[in-house]
């Protein structure tokens, strides 16, 4: 029988990955800051000047990296000279947070205007408006990101008692998070969100890339209209992805049936058990889209 | 625990493991466009992501010897890749509203020949969208990437464990668990992104004709490891000897 603080934190892990994993998502789409960008890039080259925010500094896990770690490094910091119980945590991850916030407050805004300014030569004018109010929300989904990774950090680290430092495990979700960030919410945000004016239930041609919707419901479109609209299906997945791994990779080690063999089981168990939901559902979306018209 | 010099060979087969492993994962960045097929994400980050989830998964084990601490990173990393594949596929169902393709089989390019999928059969010309390279990841596409991620989290954890044998003489458990983990992040990061200048930003894995130039990445990662090899096997000798503290 798993004992009362691996059952705890199991559940709490799980939970707070998958909250993260929503945020994060959220963050990389305000910022247009993962694989996208290049299409906010290429607009201006073919004539769409534009209002989204564009900070990406660099590839998604790596900078996801920097904010966990500096984040969970400062808090860890606090709690080794302060001490405390898990209220001191809370505190001590709030203030990391938010100086891993301020951080990308500086980037985000130094890479916006140095990315536009490239596209002088295109006519793309800097729009303040469109990095003013984009970054405050930014730097919320940010700020969030890096507590609740510090958070499950800690989580993993004394509940679930994992041997890597704080830091270290959170430089570890922080790469895993970006990872699987830019490889599913992204892709709502990229075929979905910026090329709402072609049609539905296609992916995007590349000879129409860069021809973003630069206008919405409203007005000019900018980049806090996105979150608003992706967190509703590719936040989520991307939370249901990270939640997933943290709580299934928890999840497989609170039995002892087979030894230090067990976790290994459950989860090549799992590995299956998915690999034919993959399999179901590609029968299933052939049979529901059918084939295309032309080729 | 192994002798050090077993220790630095094992860091050198790893870090060349990380560097195929890399050739197996389908990943793209237009991906993201869903105007190619794979992952939607550059392949050596994405190979990263799943390795440090691997080498994440294989330190619970670290007490257990180096059979359950390779296995354990294995299948790590393989249920990383493997959410994030189901995850992708969910939202190209369901938020693109297209099916995953392969655009190098369905153009009749694959590695293998033919149009069909060779696993499940299923015929990729005409799933594809007009103007596009395929979409998602077809079945066996992920076959492909279950085989890399498992390569890949083997070999972080191979680091892993190499790296805890060699430093764990001369610095408490503790130290040597964090020190090892950092090195074997630090190796994969590099491993994962030599064979970038190979893929050149896009792969469909063993199905991909990129496939073919393994060899170059086998070389430089056989060059690169060694290097970090050495590096770390006489920081780790001066260690234990007292040299340095």
């Amino acid at each position: 029988m798993a004992s009362t603080s691996l059952l705890l934190g199991t559940a709490l892990a799980g939970f707070l990955a998958f909250l993260a994993g929503i945020f994060e998502d959220s963050e990389s789409n305000a910022g247009s800051a993962s694989n996208p960008n290049s299409q906010v890039q290429l607009a201006p080259q073919i004539g769409n000047r534009h209002r989204y925010f564009n900070k990406a500094i660099s590839g998604e896990p790596p900078a996801n990296a920097l904010w966990a770690t500096t984040a969970a490094t400062i808090a860890y910091l606090l709690t080794a000279h302060f001490g405390g119980d898990a209220f001191a945590v809370l505190i001590a991850s709030i203030i990391g947070a938010a100086s891993s916030t301020l951080l990308l407050c500086a980037y985000g805004a130094l890479s916006h205007i140095s990315r536009i300014a490239s596209m002088k030569n295109f006519e793309q004018a800097l729009y303040w408006d469109s990095l003013l109010t984009p970054l405050p929300l930014d730097a919320a989904y940010g700020f969030l990101t890096a507590l609740i990774l510090t958070l499950l950090a800690f989580a993993a680290h004394g509940l679930l008692g994992n041997p890597f430092s704080v830091p270290l495990i959170a430089l570890f979700f922080g790469i895993t998070i970006g990872a699987i960030g830019s490889s599913t919410g992204d892709i709502y945000y990229g075929a979905e969100r910026l090329y709402q004016c072609y049609i539905f239930g296609s992916g995007i041609p590349i000879s129409v890339q860069g021809d973003i919707d630069v206008k919405g419901e409203y007005g000019y479109r900018n980049s806090v209209d996105t979150p608003y609209f992706t967190i509703r299906f590719g936040g989520l997945v991307t939370g249901l992805a990270f939640g997933m791994l943290i709580f299934l990779d928890a999840w497989s080690r609170l039995f002892t049936f087979a030894g230090v063999w067990t976790s290994v089981i459950v989860v090549s168990a799992l590995v299956l058990v998915i690999l034919i939901f993959i399999y179901l559902l590609e029968v299933y979306t052939r049979k529901r889209y059918g084939r295309y018209a032309e080729d | 625990m192994i002798d050090p010099v077993t220790a630095t060979i094992m860091i050198i087969a790893g870090g060349v493991l990380v560097g195929v492993c890399v050739h197996f994962i389908p990943a793209s960045a237009t991906g993201a466009m869903a105007a190619a097929t794979g992952i939607a994400t550059g392949p050596s980050m994405l190979s990263a992501g799943a390795g440090l989830a691997g080498i994440y998964a294989a330190a619970y084990s670290i007490d257990s010897g180096l059979a359950p601490v390779i296995i354990s990173g294995a299948v790590g990393s393989a249920l990383m890749l493997l959410i994030t594949i189901l995850c992708g596929n969910i939202v190209l169902a369901f938020g693109i509203g297209a099916p995953p393709v392969s655009g190098q089989t369905a153009s009749g390019k694959s590695t293998f020949g033919g149009t069909k999928d060779i696993i499940t059969g299923f015929e990729q010309e005409g799933y594809r969208s007009p103007g596009t390279d395929g979409h998602g990841m077809p079945f066996q596409t992920v076959v492909s990437g279950t085989i890399g991620a498992l390569m890949g989290g083997a070999g972080g954890a191979l680091v892993f464990y190499a790296v805890y044998s060699m430093t764990l003489p001369a610095i408490s458990t503790e130290n040597a668990v964090a020190l090892a983990g950092i090195v074997a992040a630090g190796v994969f990061l590099i491993n994962s992104v030599l064979p970038a200048y190979v893929l050149v930003g896009k792969t469909e894995g063993m199905f991909d004709m990129k496939i073919r130039s393994m060899h170059r990445t086998f070389i430089s990662c056989l060059v690169t490891s060694s290097i970090v090899a050495c590096v770390i096997y006489a920081i780790s000798w001066l260690a234990v000897s007292g040299v340095v503290a």
